[in-house]
């Protein structure tokens, strides 16, 4: 029942009137409907003021004045109660949960607070919905689940990095990240990956661990973070044991996963017939019939004749997509006696991803203890400990990536006949690669001959003291840890060496430490005066240090690939060690009024101060205010039942955002430009004492309602977010010496809309609720002083437009007259035409990777011992740019193998067709264009999940309090109209504040189905 | 209780009185030092003069870039581009986009290195008495050599046109951040570049280690007269280099290639991996790239195998020629066949046809005849000494000795021939200026080719 320590609303009623006549003495004990005892439960006897709150064990007493005769229990989170006293002096009460959602009660920056009350916005997803769900990382099962939360794996590799925007990117240079806060502690979620491909550090975090998940998202919720709170917060509060009988539970769970889609590539047969036309076009017959003998391991039969027995048609996708699988076994016992509860688990999981060589698996452990020294003093302490090792994959524009296989020629066989090994292999009679055979590096090579090993030992401790110095006002200190420990092995032998470069193999080893430590300090206030006026306060100060260091050692030159360690290489070629630091210094408050149950204001602040400002911006303030009406306490609409609820809202702050390198304000120099063994040095990074945070406005309005009798209720939510001061990385000519120098210039600015509508559309035997969450965000740059950012391919950041929009040439078709790709261009009197010079077309708006319309809707149904459950995803309206485009839609234009929709060229005068005509080496309508520009919206069904629970009079017989099994699917359906593998994606390798919706052999997402068992005694 | 009130309260006024250390704030970056404090010292100096040579040898620039570049764009049947690599397709194509990121980052870092060099000379007063000479002639060698490569690549040759009127690159000679600088005339690009190699021959001494001497110095202003058909001067420059018995060519030709320099700080003496090399860019296994390796050899040393020879150029050469046997595979060019090797910039050898062509176009016999020059570069490759020579035989031997080392494109383009089909007046046998700064500072001009 105390189903959340951090909960400190306890409400102490004196008893001021003094009773007449006959008083009698009630006793009893309150538990919860999961059997667990109740402490802190209000008692009132009805028409009095009298009443009493339960003890740690759930009982209570007190003294009914006469003529009363009712009981009235109750406590957020559970249904109300009133009881008949009649003759009894003994009753014993169970509460249930309150299934309405407003009962919630709901994690904020240092406490908690009822939803009810709540001014601001905050969604909550319970660690219960995400159980169970076969994913890496929690983050990843919160798709679809919270309104104005964008939450987009990149690729299906196991491990990545995730990308989360809540109400939309802020920034264009600096972090774009919320700030994830577990249990009072700004954890290290940044990437610490020594390849462009980001690892995901949550990952350390067993998801069976989590109690609730507050994603904090207006200003009023957010603003108590201050300068890391812009682009919202993310606080994870982790299970805690309950007063009570121990209870087990142990969950199983198993299954296997496989792409959600592939793309369809030329077979021999078709792609020696477009390579041929197009080096029949280029006058380079002898040269590609060469080509397809070299990839045909040296045969001519291999695609030239399709009867002989040596004739080869090789799709390559069979060679690296694999039957992925997911195992997890969970293990917890909470429990507790009055003075001293606890939660302890022990995990295990391990998955083997779809693509060959990708694996990860996690062994985490957590104890999380509370004890009550004295009525007082309360302390209590969180330790966890996760192994992660995580067998990863080149990132997606190397060779090595298993995706780029699709590149292979399909007539080269995958065992090279001449050598019996891996096309490509060493040739074991000349000791030497096969040379330029096959066409490219083969990813099976990496497979064989190399591996890449990330291993995190991530630490997370926290230990609170809490002592109540009177009733109403507490003192609570806060000290905890994160130790994130990584260790990054990678070896390739000497077969690998066309794709390293080093021709007799290469390690690197890399260890990667941070150490971020925070303690919080702060006094809690809480008081209700004559039940008219509430005050909740909080005031406090924090202060966190971050220190990363961080060694490689490089080598080359191996004995054999028995030997992977740098000990047995005979030439180290790099070494290096780095440090730095950051910390951030803060003082926070925060008041709530309710006046009436009906009227409430909140207003917080925090003064943050950042190493990594200049000298004269180190602090910055941040307030918030808010106001909400609860119209529905109010006797005008008390009287009309349609509204069980109904509450306006508002609230106005700003946050800031600090997200930029550890001395971005400083001018630097670097030492790392010696020459043969003599030290030198050079300037990194140009000055700006100016430097100072970079801001943000939110206003939000919001509603929440419910009517017919609960049955529906919701939020929904308007509001404007604006940044200004942006901390940009701006474009120096390059005269200046220098790329960039970050400035705060710029104003951008996001207004959305989000709508949560949950019902409950059938009780009694068969249950039936629906929960819908819509969300809009528009983002747009209003200033940049001028400016294009470019990142990588057509991604812009362009004023007036949306961050990441894809900029540039707009592809216009085939000419059917000769073939030639075709782009507009607009001429200086506003008249468009075509042109088939890609330099002379003009440059412009051709696609936006940013949604209109997220969407998730969940469906649950109950029937007897039967559960279903059923999220769907919806993403809309966005686009794709496709960056491996002119290598395997390109018409020919080179050796790639080709997507199969090239069949579509463009072959004779007069033809009509979108796909130019086939030119090897001719770059016809290869140019970065709006050629690659796709449609991206997609629906998917997101998780399924049908369980049974063994009803009691099976389980009791076998001890169980419960024993359920389920079987569950992750990304089963997906519905869209992306030409690639999957319109989830954004490359590894690329994907970055601008660089949104990019695809570059970027791996599918993995769909998911398991089978699992829960049991709890 | 009032008491115990007070004194909690009170431990909490003082824990976070405690916190109030602002220090705590105060955060010294450890990889890196404040620009306030890296320029204190003689020492500070000079080591960031060796950040200029660090600079000069990124792989987008001498390290081998530039020169690639100069082969794949001055091709005319001798190479052939097999690789995957966007931005050098482009070039060899001859078609490049006003986006190629190769335009774009040689512009970057060539200017980030200039940058470098506009500092040391800023902070010259800090710099020891007897090293001051030395130090500025670096600088300014390396950042007269920069704009050498800059105008070449971006402005239009010498020879086409007018160069006091065509368009070359921005000149920046200060160490500022001042932002939009426009594109002076090839005419001034040349001037300022000759005034700061002129300087470097006279600031620098004659053996300097492996960084740049005065004949480093005089080898490039050789090339620079070239450029200009000032043969009288090319001629001059090249006979100090090779008058000065610092250099002397390798008894075989393949000695002059792949050789790694032991890290030698002692400046008394020359410390090129070669006797042969009058400048090269010098690469470890820990410091430096050598992208000609990575471009021209084979994966089985190191590279990519994107360039691959052409069976026209193995014809070129004459029976028993030990420059022919610098191939395999058929294919590939040994040259750059070691993944540690140096890259050279100037050889003695280009000093000895220089020198002939220069004495041949003047009729003169300025150190040695051109057949004498000629036949001993024919005698070191083991072949037959010639009896009389041509301009055209000049050129050829010119083209053999320094194979795929990047003079390709520069040599037809100031003798005024034909690359490949186009003409050498072609405009898109130039880089165009970057989108980006064009984008930053629209004043800056866009070569004509590159634009509508």
């Amino acid at each position: 029942m105390n189903k959340n320590l951090l909960l400190t609303v306890v409400w102490l009623v004196c008893i001021s009137i003094p009773g007449f006549g006959q008083e009698r003495i009630v006793s009893g004990k309150v538990t919860s409907d999961d059997g667990a005892d109740a402490p802190g439960v209000n008692v009132l006897v009805k028409g009095s003021t009298t009443g009493t709150s339960t003890a740690a064990d759930g009982t209570y007493k007190l003294s009914v004045p006469e003529g009363k005769n009712t009981l009235v229990f109750s406590f957020i989170g559970y249904t109300t109660v009133e009881v008949e006293i009649g003759a009894r002096t003994v009753i014993d009460v169970s509460l249930e949960t309150d299934a309405t959602q407003l009962s919630e009660v709901l994690v904020v920056g240092y406490g908690t607070q009822l939803k009810q009350d709540l001014t601001g916005n905050i969604a909550q997803v319970k660690g219960d919905d995400i159980q169970g769900i076969p994913v890496a990382s929690f983050d990843q099962a919160l798709q679809g689940r919270a309104a104005g939360v964008f939450v987009e794996s990149g690729n299906g590799k196991l491990g990545q990095g995730m990308k989360m925007r809540i109400r939309g990117a802020s920034s264009v240079s600096a972090g774009n990240q919320p700030l994830y806060v577990v249990d009072g502690v700004p954890i290290t979620s940044q990437s610490q990956s020594s390849s462009n491909a980001d690892t995901n550090p949550l990952t350390d975090i067993n998801p069976n661990d989590i109690e609730s998940i507050d994603i904090l998202k207006d200003a009023s919720a957010s603003a108590i973070y201050g300068s890391r709170a812009a682009n919202g917060v993310v606080l994870i509060t982790t299970k805690r044991g309950k007063t009570g009988k121990t209870n087990f539970n142990l969950s199983l769970i198993s299954g296997f996963s496989k792409e959600t889609n592939r793309k369809e590539f030329l077979n021999t047969a078709q792609y020696v017939e477009l390579l041929r036309e197009a080096a029949k076009y280029s006058g380079e017959i002898d040269y590609i019939e060469s080509r397809l003998t070299r990839n045909g391991a040296g045969n001519p039969n291999s695609w030239s004749d399709p009867t002989s027995p040596e004739y080869v048609d090789t799709n390559w996708q069979d060679q690296v997509f694999q039957t992925g699988s997911f195992n997890q076994a969970d293990l917890s016992a909470s429990g507790g006696s009055e003075k001293t509860k606890f939660f302890a688990s022990l995990s295990y999981s391990d998955q083997e991803g779809i693509l060959i060589q990708n694996e990860l698996n996690r062994l985490s452990g957590r104890i999380n203890l509370d004890h009550q020294a004295t009525e007082k003093l309360q302390f209590g302490l969180n330790f966890s400990l996760a192994n992660t090792t995580n067998k990863r994959l080149s990132d997606d524009n190397a060779f090595s990536t298993p995706m780029q296989i699709v590149a292979l020629m399909p007539m080269t066989p995958v065992i090279d006949p001449r050598t019996g090994l891996i096309s490509g292999a060493l040739n074991n009679n000349t000791g030497t690669p096969n040379g330029n055979y096959p066409v490219y590096y083969n990813p099976l090579l990496d497979a064989a001959y190399g591996e890449r090993t990330t291993s995190v030992f991530r630490n997370l401790g926290t230990a609170y003291a809490s002592y109540a110095i009177a009733p109403s006002l507490k003192f609570r200190s806060e000290f905890g840890y994160d130790l994130l420990s990584q260790h990054e092995e990678r070896y390739f032998g000497k077969e690998t060496s066309r794709n390293t470069g080093f021709p007799n193999g290469w390690a690197t080893d890399a260890w990667t430490r941070v150490f971020n430590y925070n303690t919080n300090n702060f006094l809690q206030y809480s008081k209700t005066l004559n039940a008219i006026h509430s005050i909740d306060a909080i005031v406090g100060m924090s202060f966190q240090e971050s220190l990363r260091d961080f060694t490689n050692v490089e080598g080359q030159q191996f004995p054999s690939n028995s030997y992977k360690e740098l000990v047995a290489a005979a030439s180290i070629t790099a070494g290096l060690t780095r440090e730095s630091r950051f910390s951030f210094l803060s003082y926070f408050a925060r008041a709530n009024y309710k006046l009436k149950d009906r009227y409430l204001f909140g207003i917080s602040g925090r003064v943050d101060g950042s190493s990594r400002f200049g000298a004269g911006n180190k602090f910055g303030f941040f307030p918030a205010a808010s106001a909400g009406w609860i119209l529905s306490e109010e006797g005008f609409l008390a009287d009309h039942t349609i509204f069980d609820f109904l509450k306006l809202r508002a609230s106005y702050g700003l946050t800031g955002n600090a997200e930029i390198g550890n001395f971005a304000s400083r001018g630097l120099y670097a030492g790392d430009a010696g020459v043969a063994g003599v030290p030198g040095q050079r300037p990194s990074q140009l000055r700006n004492d100016d430097l100072r945070w970079e801001q943000t406005a939110q206003l939000d309005i919001g509603v929440d309602f419910g009517f017919f009798n609960n049955r529906v209720s919701g939020e929904i939510d308007y509001y404007v977010k604006k940044t200004s001061d942006l901390l940009l990385d701006v474009n120096l000519p390059a005269t200046s010496g220098f790329e960039t120098q970050i400035q705060n210039i710029g104003d951008l600015e996001n207004k959305g809309i989000e709508f949560v509508i949950n019902t409950v559309n059938t009780v009694g035997e068969f249950k039936w609720n629906t929960s819908i969450n819509i969300s809009r965000n528009r983002n747009k740059i209003t200033n940049l002083d001028g400016q294009i950012i470019e990142g990588d391919f057509l991604s812009r950041a362009v004023e007036g437009e949306p961050i990441g929009i894809f900029y540039g040439p707009k592809y216009a078709g085939v000419d059917p007259s000769n073939g030639d790709a075709l782009y507009y261009t607009v001429g200086q009197d506003g008249i468009t035409t075509t042109t088939n010079d890609v330099n002379d077309a003009t440059l412009m708006k051709v696609g936006d990777p940013n949604p209109d319309l997220i969407a998730g809707m969940t469906n649950t149904f109950s029937y007897k011992n039967f559960d279903l459950s059923i999220l769907f995803q919806g993403v809309f309206g966005n686009q794709v740019y496709n960056g491996g485009g002119k290598f395997m839609t390109a018409n020919g234009d080179f050796l790639d193998n080709q997507s199969i929709d090239q069949l579509r060229r463009w072959q004779n005068p007069g033809d009509i067709t979108d796909v130019p005509q086939a030119r090897l080496f001719g770059a016809n309508g290869t140019a970065e264009s709006s050629r690659y520009v796709y449609d991206a919206g997609y629906i998917r069904l997101k998780t399924l999940t049908l369980g049974y629970s063994f009803p009691n009079s099976v389980i009791a017989k076998m001890k169980l309090t419960k024993a359920k099994i389920y079987v569950s699917s992750q990304n089963l359906l997906t519905f869209t109209d992306y030409k690639g593998w999957d319109p989830e994606v954004n490359s590894d390798t690329y994907a970055s504040n601008i660089n949104q919706g990019l695809d570059f052999y970027s791996a599918p997402q993995a769909k998911t189905i398991t089978f699992g068992v829960n049991l709890s005694f | 209780m009032k008491n115990k009130f007070i004194l909690i309260v009170g431990l909490f006024a003082a824990t976070l009185f405690l916190s109030n250390c602002s220090d705590k704030l105060e955060i010294e970056p450890n990889d890196t030092v404040d620009a306030d404090e890296a320029l204190k010292t003689s020492a500070d100096v000079e080591a960031l003069l060796v950040g200029a040579y660090s600079a000069l040898g990124d792989g987008d620039l001498l390290g081998g870039n530039m020169q690639r570049d100069s082969e794949l764009m001055g091709d005319g049947g001798e190479v052939f581009w097999d690789g995957t690599f966007v931005e050098p397709g482009e070039i060899y194509a001859k078609n490049m986009l006003v986006t190629n990121p190769q335009a774009r980052q040689t512009w970057l870092d060539a200017y980030a290195a200039i940058n470098i060099c506009n500092t040391v000379i800023k902070n010259i007063d800090l710099v020891t008495e007897d090293r001051t000479e030395r130090v500025e002639g670096e600088a300014k060698f390396i950042r007269g050599l920069l704009y050498f490569e800059l105008v070449k690549e971006y402005g239009r040759t010498w020879i086409d046109g007018d160069p006091s009127v065509n368009l070359g690159v921005p000149i920046v000679t200060e160490a500022t951040t001042e932002t939009k600088v426009n594109r002076s005339t090839v005419e001034e690009v040349y001037n300022q570049l000759i005034g700061d190699l002129t300087d470097a021959t006279t600031l620098l001494p004659e053996t300097n280690g492996f960084f740049a001497t005065k004949y480093s110095a005089h080898a490039i202003l050789s090339r620079v007269y070239l450029m200009q058909n000032n043969y009288e001067n090319a001629g001059i420059q090249a006979n100090i280099v090779i008058e000065s018995g610092e250099f002397s060519l390798n008894q075989n030709f393949s000695d002059a290639f792949n050789k790694t320099s032991t890290a030698a700080t002692d400046r008394e003496s020359n410390g090129n991996a070669t006797s042969e090399d009058v400048f090269a860019i010098q690469v470890t296994s820990q410091d430096g790239v050598n992208n000609l390796n990575t471009f021209f050899a084979s994966a089985d040393f190191g590279g990519r195998g994107d360039i691959l020879i052409e069976s026209y150029h193995f014809s070129l050469y004459e029976e028993d020629d030990a420059r022919a046997d610098m191939f395999y595979d058929d294919t590939y060019t040994t040259k750059f066949n070691n993944l540690f090797g140096n890259v050279p910039v100037v050889r003695l050898a280009e000093m000895y046809l220089t020198r002939a062509e220069a004495n041949f176009i003047e009729n003169t016999s300025l150190g040695a005849t051109p057949i004498q020059d000629i036949n001993r570069i024919r005698f070191r490759a083991g072949l037959l000494p010639l009896t009389s020579v041509s301009i055209d035989d000049i050129l050829f031997e010119r083209r053999l000795e320094l194979a795929f080392e990047g003079q390709q494109l520069h040599d037809l383009k100031r003798t005024g021939r034909d690359v490949g089909s186009d003409p050498f007046t072609y405009g898109k046998l130039i880089f165009p200026i970057p989108q980006r700064e064009i984008i930053i500072n629209s004043d800056l001009d866009q070569n004509d080719a590159y634009t509508n």
